[in-house]
C-alpha cells in the first residue's frame, strides 16, 4: 500500500503547488480610473477603515449620504481594530481581493504604494479634485512623485496640560510660548515635589514618531533623507534618550516600569486621563478623547523649544489617508466616492474631525461653528503653530518603526543600553529594514 | 520515527497475534480526514514550506532566493532572543498549569460538595483567556495600580508594573497561562470519569492510602489523557500566541522580553512583509515541535499505559 | 465485566497500607477545605468580577476609580453597547451561534470517525498518518492564511461561514482527533470483542459500543469547540469582511481603539454579554463530563 501513499502525497503535493502558483499571479490590474462613471448599472464596492465604535457610526452614516446621491451604487463599509485591519489588508492585497477604497496610514503608505498596490489617483484626476486641499497636505500622500494618497486630515505634534493639577499644586506653568526643555523639566520637577509623588510632573514619550521627528527637526535634522534612508545623526538620537532617561531618573517622569505600562495601554489609562500625570504629549485632535477621560481641564501648549530654533520641529502630519485600490475593478467610481468624502459638505459635517481636522480649506472654515469646544481649540492649535515641511513619507520597509523605537526607548529606561549605544543600534536595525525591502 | 513506533503496539500489545488489517474501513471512516488533508491543509502546508525559500513581501509574486532566509537565520539575535523566551516559557509554564490542572481535577473529581460551582468557578478565567479585554484586565492584577501592588502596599513593599518590567513580564505571562488551566481540567475530568470507582472500592478495603490509590490507580489509568494534555500543552505553548500578543500590545515587549516566537514570526510577516521569512521560521518551530513530540511519543513507551 | 488482573496494569494496593493516624473530625477539614477553595476561587475570578464591575461604571470612571466598589450603578453600557455597531449586538452573537452549531458537529462527527480508524483499526502506513495528522497542528497559522485565503477565494466562499465549518467537518482539527484517539484506547477490547463475536461490523461497533461510552470525551470535545470558536478571532477576522457576517470576537475588537477614546464600558459590558452563552455551554456540558463509565458501568 505503499504506493497509496505516494500517490496521496503527490496529489497534496500538487494542491500545494496550485496554491503557490496562485500567488504568483496576483499582478492582475484593474479597471481604467479616467472611465466615465458608471450611474446606470449596480455598482458594488468595498470600503475598509479601522477606528472605534463612534467612526464606525459616522462613517455608515455618510455612506448612506452617498447612496441618495448615487443609488446605482452600493457601498460596503468593512470596519476593523487596528491590529486586525492590517492583517486583513494584507492577506486580501495578498490574494488579489482587496478592498476597493481604503484607509491608509502614513508608516503603510510607501510600503503599499511602492510595491504597486495602490492607484495612481493622478489617473482619476477628472472624477476626483484636489484644487480645495492645501497643497502641503497633498504632498504628504505622495511616493515617488505620484499621489497614492489623499490626506483624510491634519494633525500636529503637542503637549498637553492639566489645568486643575497646576492649580491644585500651586504651580506656575512658563509662558508655554517661548519655552525650553529646561523649562519643562524645571516645572514637571516643581510638579512632582510638591504632589509628593501622587502627580508625576511629565508623561514620558519616546513611543511614536512624532516626538523623535520633533526632536531632530529642531536640531536640522530628520530621521530620513529625502531619498528614504535613515539620516538621523547618532548624536542627537542619543541626546534624545539622554533627555529621557534624565527625566524619569529624577522623578519628573513616572518610573520606567510605569511608563512603558501606560505606553503600551489605550488612550484612557494614561497618565493624562487618569490625572495622574500634569504634562504629557499628544497629537492635537487627541485632545477631546483625554478630556472626556479625565474630566479635568486640559489644554494644548506648544512643543518646548520652538522658539529658540532656526527650523520649527512641528509639522502638520496626516492622520490618515483615503486610497484606491490598484486592483480595483471600478476606480473610476471609487474615485468618485473618495472625492465625495474629501470635499463635500455633506460629508464634511458628519465627519467633523474625527479623522483629523479637513486638509480641505472650504470644508475646514465651514466646519468652525460646528466644533465642541475641544475639538475646536485642536482646530485652532493648527492655526497658531509656525510649522516646517512635511517629513518624508515613512520609506517602504520601515513600517515597523515605532516598534523598533519602543524597543530602544525600553532598553534605554531600564539601563540595558546607554542612550548612545541605542542610538547605533536603532539607526543600523531601521536601515536594514529599509534595505531588505 | 522510531518514536512514532510507539503506535504500533496498537496491534501488538499484551503479545497476541497481530489483528487483521482493515484498509477498506479505515479508509471509510478516515474519509473525511483525508479529503479535508488533501482539499484543505496539504496545500496551504506545502505552499508554506515552498515560500520559506523566496523573499515575498506579500503584494508582489514571491522571489527564489536558495537558502537566504535559513542562512539569516543563524545571524538573527531577536530570532535567537524569541528562542529563549520560548523555550522559558514552554518548560515553566507547561509543567505548571498541567500540575495545577490534574490537583484541582482530583480534588473537584467526587465526593466535595458545589463541585458544579467550583468547576465553573476555576474554568471561568478560561472562557476570558484570549478575550480582548485580557490585556486590561491583566494590568488590574499586575499593573502599578493593579491588586498585586496594593497587597504589597499593605506591608508597605513599593511596587512597579509588573507587566512592563523587562525582567518580570514574562513571569506575568507565565502566571497568566497556569491561570488558565480549566481546559486540561476539564480533560483531566473527562479521563477520571473513565476510571471505574470499584477500582477505589478495591484499593480502600485493601486499606491503601489516598497516595497509593493516586499512584497505583489514578496515574496510570489516566496516563494516555496525562500525555495527550502533556504533548498538546507543549504544542500550544510553543505556538502560544494571542496573550502575549494581546497583553504586550502586539511588540512582545518590553524589550523583546515577551517575544514568543510566534510574535516574532507574525512581526515579521505581516507588519514587516517579509512573510518568506516568516514561513522559514515557521518550519524551524515545526521542527523543534516536532522533535518535542518526538521524544514525548518515545518517553511515552516507558509510563504510559493502554488497556489495548 | 473487567477483572482487576487482567488488567494491562498491575495494581499492586498491599505495598503501603496506610498508616495509622490522627483524624480531625470531618467538619473541620471539609470547613478548612471549603474555605481555601473559596478564597482561591476569589483571587481567581478577581479580573472577571472587576470586568462585571466595570460593565457598571460610567466610562470616565473605569480607570480611575480603582478597586470594586460601585458608586452608581451605570447599566445604560449595556444598552449602548448593544447598539454600538452597525448592528444590534444581538445579531452578531446569532452569527456566532450559527458557526460555533456547524463547528460542533463538524468535530463531532469527523474526528470521532477518525479517531475511530486511529484507536481501533489496523491499515497501511497508520503510523505515518498519525505523524502527519500532528504535523498539521503544528505549523502557526499565520504563514498558512494566505494559501489559505486564496483556496476559500477560489471557491468564492470569503464572507460565507464556509471557511470557518467546512474544516471542522473535514477532522482538520487534530487536537479532538488525538483528545478521542486516547479515550477510545482507554476503553477495554474486550468489549468490541464482544460485539464482533456477535457479528457486528465496524459501523455498528463504532455507534453502539464505542460512542455511548466516550461520551466524556465527546462533552469535552462539545464544550471546547463551543468556546474556541466562539473565541477565535483571527481567521473569522480574515475570512468575514461585510459586517453583517462579523462574530463576537470581531465586533468586540471594534470597540477598541487605542489611538482615541474607547467606550469602555460597553465593550466591557458587551464582554460579559458575550461571557454568558459560552459560560452556560460550561454549565450544561460539564454534568455530560460525569456520565462517564464509572457512573453507567461497564455493559
Amino acid at each position: 500500500m505503499s504506493n497509496g501513499i505516494s500517490r496521496r502525497n503527490v496529489l497534496s503535493i500538487a494542491a500545494g503547488v496550485g496554491a503557490a502558483s496562485a500567488l504568483a499571479a496576483c499582478g492582475g490590474s484593474g479597471g481604467d480610473a479616467a472611465a466615465a462613471v458608471n450611474t446606470e448599472t449596480p455598482v458594488t464596492l468595498r470600503f475598509t477603515w479601522w477606528g472605534s465604535d463612534a467612526r464606525h457610526k459616522r462613517t455608515a452614516q455618510v455612506i448612506e449620504l452617498f447612496k441618495s446621491k448615487y443609488p446605482n451604487f452600493t457601498i460596503n463599509g468593512e470596519f476593523k481594530d487596528w491590529n486586525g485591519y492590517w492583517d486583513s489588508l494584507a492577506t486580501t492585497v495578498a490574494a488579489n481581493d482587496a478592498p476597493d477604497i481604503i484607509q491608509m496610514d502614513e508608516m503603510y503608505l510607501a510600503s503599499y504604494a511602492e510595491r504597486g498596490a495602490l492607484l495612481d489617483l493622478g489617473t482619476a484626476s477628472n472624477h476626483l479634485k484636489t484644487a480645495d486641499i492645501e497643497s502641503t497636505a497633498l504632498d504628504t500622500g505622495k511616493v515617488d512623485g505620484k499621489q497614492y494618497a489623499i490626506p483624510t486630515g491634519l494633525t500636529a505634534y503637542s503637549f498637553v496640560v492639566n489645568e486643575d493639577l497646576i492649580k491644585q499644586y500651586n504651580v506656575t506653568l512658563p509662558d508655554t510660548e517661548t519655552w525650553s526643555w529646561e523649562d519643562l523639566r524645571a516645572v514637571g520637577d516643581q510638579i512632582s515635589k510638591a504632589s509628593g509623588g501622587k502627580v508625576i510632573g511629565v508623561q514620558s514619550w519616546g513611543f511614536d514618531t512624532g516626538s523623535v521627528n520633533v526632536w531632530l527637526r529642531q536640531q536640522g535634522a530628520s530621521l530620513y533623507s529625502p531619498d528614504g534612508k535613515v539620516a538621523a545623526p547618532p548624536a542627537l538620537l542619543a541626546g534624545y534618550w539622554q533627555y529621557l532617561l534624565d527625566l524619569a531618573k529624577a522623578g519628573v517622569s513616572p518610573q520606567p516600569s510605569i511608563t512603558i505600562e501606560r505606553a503600551a495601554a489605550a488612550l484612557d489609562q494614561s497618565g493624562m486621563a487618569t490625572n495622574t500625570t500634569a504634562i504629557g504629549t499628544a497629537w492635537n485632535t487627541q485632545l477631546t478623547s483625554y478630556q472626556a477621560a479625565s474630566g479635568q481641564n486640559l489644554r494644548l501648549i506648544k512643543i518646548p523649544g520652538e522658539s529658540k530654533v532656526g527650523t520649527p520641529g512641528a509639522y502638520y502630519k496626516p492622520s490618515m489617508y483615503w486610497s484606491i485600490s490598484s486592483r480595483s475593478k471600478h476606480p473610476a467610481e471609487a474615485a468618485v466616492f473618495v472625492d465625495f468624502l474629501l470635499n463635500s459638505q455633506e460629508a464634511g459635517d458628519v465627519l467633523l474631525t474625527d479623522r483629523g481636522v479637513p486638509g480641505n480649506k472650504t470644508i475646514r472654515a465651514a466646519l468652525a461653528p460646528k466644533l465642541t469646544a475641544t475639538d475646536k481649540a485642536a482646530a485652532d492649535y493648527l492655526d497658531a503653530i509656525k510649522v516646517g515641511p512635511a517629513p518624508r513619507v515613512t520609506p517602504n520597509g520601515a513600517s515597523g518603526i515605532e516598534a523598533i523605537l519602543k524597543r530602544h526607548s525600553e532598553e534605554v529606561l531600564f539601563e540595558r543600553k546607554t542612550p548612545q549605544a541605542a542610538a547605533e543600534s536603532f539607526i543600523k536595525e531601521l536601515q536594514t529594514e529599509i534595505d531588505a525591502a | 520515527m522510531s518514536a512514532l513506533g510507539e503506535l504500533q503496539r496498537l496491534g501488538t500489545s499484551k503479545g497476541g497475534p497481530p489483528r487483521k488489517r482493515d484498509n477498506k474501513a479505515a479508509f471509510l471512516f478516515l474519509l473525511p480526514w483525508f479529503a479535508g488533508l488533501l482539499l484543505i491543509t496539504a496545500g496551504p502546508i506545502v505552499a508554506s514550506l515552498a515560500l520559506s525559500f523566496t523573499d515575498y513581501n506579500l503584494i508582489q509574486p514571491p522571489e527564489f532566493n536558495g537558502l537566504d532566509n535559513i542562512n539569516r537565520m543563524f545571524s538573527d539575535e531577536r530570532l535567537h532572543r524569541s528562542l529563549g523566551v520560548t523555550f522559558i516559557y514552554v518548560f515553566v509554564s507547561v509543567p505548571l498549569q498541567l500540575i495545577a490542572a490534574l490537583g484541582l481535577a482530583i480534588l473537584l473529581d467526587r465526593g466535595l460538595r458545589g463541585l458544579a460551582f467550583y468547576r465553573s468557578a476555576f474554568y471561568l478565567p478560561s472562557l476570558l483567556g484570549s478575550s480582548v479585554a485580557i490585556a486590561v484586565l491583566w494590568r488590574q492584577i499586575f499593573g502599578a495600580e493593579g491588586l498585586l501592588n496594593q497587597i504589597l502596599g499593605i506591608f508597605g513593599i513599593a511596587g512597579k508594573g509588573w507587566i512592563s518590567d523587562p525582567d518580570t513580564a514574562l513571569s506575568t505571562l507565565i502566571v497568566l497561562n497556569v491561570w488558565t488551566f480549566g481546559a486540561p481540567m476539564v480533560i483531566f475530568l473527562a479521563g477520571l470519569r473513565q476510571i471505574p470507582v470499584m477500582y477505589y472500592e478495591a484499593a480502600s478495603v485493601d486499606g491503601a492510602s489516598r497516595w497509593t490509590q493516586f499512584r497505583k490507580i489514578t496515574v496510570p489509568l489516566l496516563s494516555p489523557i496525562i500525555f495527550f494534555n502533556l504533548v498538546l500543552q507543549i504544542i500550544h505553548a510553543f505556538q502560544s500566541f494571542t496573550q502575549a500578543f494581546v497583553v504586550s500590545g502586539g511588540t512582545g515587549g518590553p524589550s523583546d522580553s515577551t517575544l514568543f516566537y510566534t510574535l516574532y514570526l507574525y512581526e515579521r510577516g505581516f507588519s514587516r512583509f517579509d512573510m518568506g521569512y516568516a514561513s522559514a521560521l515557521a518550519w524551524l518551530l515545526l521542527i523543534i515541535i516536532a522533535g518535542f513530540t518526538a521524544i514525548n511519543f518515545w518517553a511515552a513507551k516507558r509510563w504510559v499505559f493502554y488497556d489495548d | 465485566m473487567t477483572d482487576l488482573k487482567e488488567r494491562a496494569v498491575p495494581i499492586d494496593t498491599t505495598g503501603d497500607p496506610a498508616p495509622p493516624r490522627f483524624v480531625l473530625p470531618g467538619w473541620i477539614t471539609s470547613t478548612v477545605k471549603h474555605a481555601a477553595l473559596i478564597l482561591f476561587a476569589l483571587v481567581m475570578l478577581y479580573p472577571v468580577i472587576w470586568m462585571v464591575v466595570s460593565s457598571l461604571r460610567p466610562n470616565n470612571e473605569i480607570f480611575r476609580s480603582p478597586g470594586l466598589v460601585l458608586d452608581s450603578l451605570q447599566v445604560s453600557n449595556y444598552s449602548t453597547g448593544w447598539n454600538a455597531l452597525a448592528e444590534p449586538f444581538g445579531h452578531y452573537m446569532l452569527n456566532s451561534a450559527l458557526v460555533v452549531l456547524g463547528c460542533i458537529v463538524g468535530n463531532l462527527v469527523s474526528c470521532s470517525m477518525a479517531a475511530y480508524a486511529f484507536a481501533r483499526l489496523e491499515f497501511s502506513g497508520k503510523k505515518w498518518w498519525f505523524a502527519i495528522m500532528l504535523m498539521t497542528i503544528m505549523l502557526p497559522i499565520h504563514v498558512l492564511i494566505v494559501p489559505q485565503y486564496i483556496i476559500f477565494s477560489n471557491l468564492g466562499w470569503v464572507n460565507t461561514f464556509l471557511p470557518l465549518i467546512v474544516p471542522k467537518l473535514l477532522a482538520t482539527d487534530a487536537f479532538f482527533v488525538f483528545l478521542m484517539v486516547q479515550f477510545i484506547r482507554g476503553l477495554p477490547r474486550e468489549l468490541d470483542e464482544a460485539a464482533r463475536i456477535d457479528g457486528a461490523g465496524h459501523p455498528r461497533i463504532f455507534l453502539q459500543v464505542i460512542l455511548p461510552l466516550m461520551l466524556p470525551a465527546l462533552a469535552t470535545t462539545t464544550i471546547f469547540t463551543f468556546i474556541w470558536t466562539w473565541n477565535d478571532f483571527f481567521s473569522q477576522l480574515i475570512y468575514l469582511t461585510d459586517p453583517q457576517m462579523y462574530t463576537v470576537p470581531v465586533a468586540l475588537r471594534s470597540f477598541v481603539d487605542a489611538t482615541v477614546a474607547t467606550s469602555w464600558g460597553s465593550m466591557f459590558a458587551m464582554s460579559v454579554v458575550s461571557l454568558l452563552p459560552i459560560f452556560l455551554a460550561f454549565l450544561v456540558g460539564q454534568r455530560y463530563l460525569i456520565k462517564g463509565i464509572a457512573t453507567t458501568g461497564i455493559k
